[in-house]
């Protein structure tokens, strides 16, 4: 547990919400898919605790952005959990998209303001 | 059930994404099992996610609590002992504050139950700066009148009615009021009407209206009482109605049964009717503002109008300098919707000290259950510990462990309500013993006794319940399981220790308290009042209701006093117009040998036998006689004091008195007599001058005969009764005759009832103090069994052991002792004007205090240390 690779980013506090909302927007998925998705497309830059996942999705289940519903994998014969956006989802993650875009902008000029020059 | 099913849900959400892990694990080429752990590594602490995942949704917190009650409750019934010792010690405690917490709400805080009883104000006179509580009756009736600045003005006063046809007159407490009193507190009758200001108006017929409480007594509810007479003072008077139940008067704690308006008092007690004239201030006064208008308001309005209107409150007959001081008078209007009581100014210093009391013995018995709670906490490490370390939150544990903390605090403060139920009625017992009349107040727990209750559950609870609960979670896991298991049933720390010696200390506080307020009341009980009063009857009377006057009253008096000489067993029989500690003074300013009023003294008229009857020792002179009548020179008698004031060190016996009201009649001084108290027993006897009681018709009314009696004093009394009633047929049932004994005992209450509540209080405070001692030294015996065990198979004597456990004992009352004496100088300053014949700091009291808490403290060692004593070596040591 204490071994965390050096190039590995600890994620920014409630941007995990818009991830989530983000990979779902793919279609539905569940928690064990979702983590390794961000992985995966990050490079492994970005490791999801599954200790903050899981309250996560039944944050976000409870506020409604998104849904889920017990369904058997296609490949496999296992049960999952599936989570889907919701309509309420989407408008969220439209809003915590812009949101986010002002913030790493707003850092953009602060970090690198020769490039604004 | 829906929690049960989203667990069974999260349960099956993680199995799932562990299988998934540990199947991309084994494809990646781990074997099966390692591929298991790998996937239980990634996924981290389960129990953990869970609780968190759980936690988002809110009834978690619900369900939570009920785990947590139900918990703590299977852990109660497991350690009964425990829990009965902390319930106790937390029903007392809490029990003896809300007991006492009732009273302050009744006789404070309590809002009258009338209409919109916060409009209310009391309306006050100042006089020369001095605030006083009552006005004359002109005077409101004058106030009712401005209705520009009140809507209603009531004027009230206590009173005590002779009821009842006359061979069953009975003494019922009722109240006189001015016409304007229902409508201003906006009282509707349940059965037929209220007095209202027609009824006080001059020549008004006389109404009765009574209580609720009363008419269910007396006349069993019946509705057809509307119109039926009451005979009160012989004369039958038509009950017009009852009070609203629940309305028992405007003065808080007295209940006034019977209610007539003032206009009628000169046609039922003609004797007093000059207490409707501008003079006597007597009436407690509430009102109501006019609608809209602000007490601010009313106060500002009443400066501009007051000094106008003030005439009403003074007449031809008063003295210059007092009719100039009521004609300076301001008024003033201040909160009176918890209405008007004297007992406010009595009580309120008793009861706050109790308050404090109260809450020290509350303190020591939550020390007491904290030290218990610690110690169970100890008990219970490992199993904190392992719950911490399969991944319990530690502020979920903090949470149950407060909530079991709640729940017996909850579980007391029920049982705490019981005690307060029982409680507040001995209070209010213990404080009217003595009076006349019994303080009533209704002691049933409303919402303000029930709010008081439960803050103090949760208060204490916190007190109590936090620091054991911070500890038993601090130094995580690891620490806590490492322990052997015997240690880990030991008390470690300085909190314990330190605990027992706060408790210690506050006992020490409350024990000189103790000590203070009984050896006051021993110094009262033994002080020489200058009379006795063993053997000596008392009784009221009053023939001039009977129609008696002037001369013919002294005759009477003078007849029944011969009857009551020759009763067999009398040794010794007289009246007077005031008897010791009867609570009544008439004092004034006096003049020696025709010179300018010197100075103060109190007055007595006394028959010949006065001084004998009380056996207070004629010093010099002679003693009044029979022909010192109206008609002989005036004579007086002095006492020590007076004579040592006013008359210097020459000879007293022919020099004259006077007093300022009568200067022109001087009297000459034929005795003096040893100094006597006179108003209150812890004053000294004031300088004192009697005067032949038959020898001034004109000042003569009320009578008290009293008679010195060998023999039962029950038959005297009965004898003196028929004796009374045979010549005054309307004397009431109760009449008072009672003995001389019982008014001096009166005179002790309040520092009697201070010594038995004190006394009460610091043996609480005592024992609980030594349970938590003994407690704490169990639990070290326990904890060192092995060191014991080893010290005694090196050769240590039993004896030698014990000294080990009674000299920590004495080493923690020591300290609490220590600390304790300060505390104590402090805080019993607070009672310095309560005390009688020492003072707060007396150092006999503050030892005995201390060497009593320390004999309880070697008490409370004593069984610990033999069992350390009785430790078998062999037994301890196989434990290593």
């Amino acid at each position: 547990m204490s071994k965390q690779p050096a190039d590995r980013t600890e994620l920014l506090q409630g941007t995990l919400d818009m991830l989530i909302l983000r990979t779902l927007l793919f279609g539905p998925s569940h928690g064990h898919a979702i983590a390794k998705h961000i992985q995966r497309t990050t490079d492994e830059v970005l490791q999801v605790e599954h200790g903050s996942l899981y309250p996560a999705l039944h944050r976000l289940e409870k506020k409604k952005w998104i849904a889920s519903k017990w369904e058997t994998a296609k490949d496999k014969n296992r049960e999952f959990k599936y989570y889907r956006l919701t309509h309420d989802g989407k408008k969220q993650l439209a809003v915590e998209e812009s949101k986010w875009k002002r913030l790493a902008g707003a850092i953009a000029c602060v970090m690198w303001p020769a490039e604004e020059g | 059930m829906f929690g049960r099913r989203r667990d069974d849900e999260l349960d099956r959400e993680l199995k799932a994404h562990l299988e998934q892990e540990a199947d991309e694990q084994r494809e990646a080429g781990l074997s099966p099992e390692d591929a298991r752990f790998a996937a239980q590594r990634a996924l981290g602490n389960a129990a953990l996610i869970k609780e968190e995942s759980r936690d988002v949704w809110t009834w978690t917190w619900l369900e939570q609590l009920g785990q947590d009650v139900r918990y703590a409750l299977r852990g109660m019934r497991k350690s009964p002992g425990f829990t009965a010792v902390a319930v106790i010690s937390l029903a007392l405690g809490i029990g003896a504050n809300t007991a006492i917490f009732t009273l302050i709400d009744r006789l404070m805080l309590r809002m009258l139950p009338v209409r919109e009883p916060r409009e209310l104000v009391l309306i006050k006179l100042i006089e020369k700066g001095r605030t006083g509580d009552s006005l004359s009756y002109p005077v409101i009736q004058a106030l009712d009148e401005r209705r520009d600045i009140f809507a209603g003005v009531a004027g009230f006063s206590g009173a005590m009615f002779n009821t009842g046809p006359s061979s069953a007159v009975e003494r019922v407490s009722g109240a006189w009021v001015s016409g304007a009193y229902f409508e201003t507190l906006g009282l509707t009758s349940p059965l037929g009407r209220l007095l209202a200001r027609e009824d006080d108006r001059p020549g008004a017929q006389p109404a009765a209206v009574l209580s609720y409480h009363y008419w269910e007594r007396q006349f069993n509810r019946d509705p057809l009482v509307i119109g039926q007479t009451l005979r009160i003072e012989g004369n039958p008077i038509p009950i017009i109605g009852v009070l609203p139940a629940g309305f028992n008067g405007a003065e808080v704690g007295w209940t006034a049964d019977i209610t007539m308006t003032l206009a009628v008092l000169a046609q039922i007690q003609p004797e007093r009717a000059a207490l409707l004239e501008a003079g006597p201030q007597w009436l407690r006064v509430l009102a109501r503002p006019a609608p809209g208008l602000t007490r601010d308001q009313v106060n500002s309005r009443l400066a501009v109008i007051w000094p106008g209107m003030a005439s009403v409150a003074v007449t031809p007959k008063m003295h210059p300098e007092r009719r100039q001081a009521l004609l300076n008078s301001t008024l003033a209007a201040e909160p009176g919707g918890t209405g008007w009581t004297p007992l406010r100014n009595e009580f309120s210093k008793p009861l706050m000290m109790l308050m404090i009391v109260a809450s020290l013995v509350l303190l020591i018995a939550c020390a007491n259950v904290a030290n218990l709670l610690l110690a169970r906490a100890s008990a219970r490490r490992r199993e904190i510990a392992v719950r911490l370390a399969i991944g319990s939150g530690r502020g979920r544990i903090i949470r149950q462990l407060l909530t079991e903390s709640v729940l017996l605090s909850s579980i007391s403060a029920g049982f705490g309500l019981g005690v307060a139920w029982w409680g507040s009625r001995l209070l209010v017992n213990l404080l009217s013993s003595g009076r006349r009349q019994t303080l009533e107040f209704d002691l049933q727990p409303d919402w303000h006794v029930l709010g008081f209750a439960i803050a103090a559950a949760f208060i204490t609870a916190i007190l109590f319940g936090l620091a054991p609960a911070f500890r038993a979670t601090t130094g995580g896991p690891g620490a806590a399981l490492k322990e052997d298991a015997r240690n880990s049933h030991g008390v470690r720390g300085k909190l314990p220790p330190s605990l027992v010696v706060f408790q210690l200390a506050l006992s020490l506080v409350l024990l000189t308290g103790t000590g203070l307020f009984v050896r006051s009341l021993w110094n009262l009980q033994h002080l020489d009042p200058g009379f006795r009063h063993e053997g000596v009857l008392l009784m009221n009377v009053d023939a001039r209701r009977a129609g008696y006057e002037g001369e013919r009253l002294a005759v009477f008096y003078q007849n029944l006093l011969s009857r009551l000489a020759q009763l067999p067993g009398i040794q010794s029989a007289s009246l007077s117009m005031n008897t010791p500690l009867s609570g009544g003074i008439y004092s004034g300013r006096i003049a020696v040998d025709g010179q300018a009023p010197s100075g103060n003294a109190h007055f007595n008229a006394v028959s010949p036998g006065y001084f004998a009857t009380l056996r207070t020792p004629l010093l010099t002179g002679r003693d009044f006689t029979m022909s010192d009548d109206a008609n002989a020179p005036p004579v007086a008698v002095v006492n020590e004091e007076f004579a040592r004031r006013y008359l210097g060190a020459g000879q007293a016996l022919g020099r004259h008195v006077a007093t300022e009201g009568d200067l022109k009649s001087s009297a000459e001084i034929i005795g003096v007599v040893k100094d006597a108290v006179s108003y209150s027993l812890r004053e000294p006897p004031p300088p004192a001058v009697y005067m032949p009681y038959f020898q001034r018709p004109k000042e003569m009314g009320v009578a008290t005969f009293e008679v010195y009696a060998a023999g039962s004093l029950t038959q005297t009394a009965q004898a003196l009764q028929s004796e009374l009633r045979a010549v005054l047929p309307q004397t009431p049932v109760q009449m008072q005759v009672q003995p001389l004994t019982e008014q001096v005992g009166r005179a002790m209450i309040a520092q009697r009832v201070m010594a038995t509540l004190a006394t009460g209080f610091g043996v609480l405070a005592l024992i609980l103090a030594a349970v938590g001692l003994y407690g704490l030294l169990v639990y070290t015996v326990v904890r060192r069994t092995g060191e014991i065990g080893i010290r005694m198979a090196l050769g240590a004597r039993q004896r030698q052991v014990q000294w080990l456990v009674l000299g920590g004992a004495l080493k923690l009352v020591t300290l609490g002792i220590v600390l304790g004496l300060p505390a104590a100088l402090a805080v019993t300053r607070l009672v310095d004007s309560m005390l009688y014949g020492l003072k707060p700091n007396d150092p006999a009291t503050l030892v005995s205090a201390a060497a009593l808490l320390a004999a309880v403290a070697v008490l409370a060692g004593y069984l610990p240390a033999r069992r350390a004593s009785k430790v078998d070596p062999i037994v301890a040591l196989r434990y290593e």
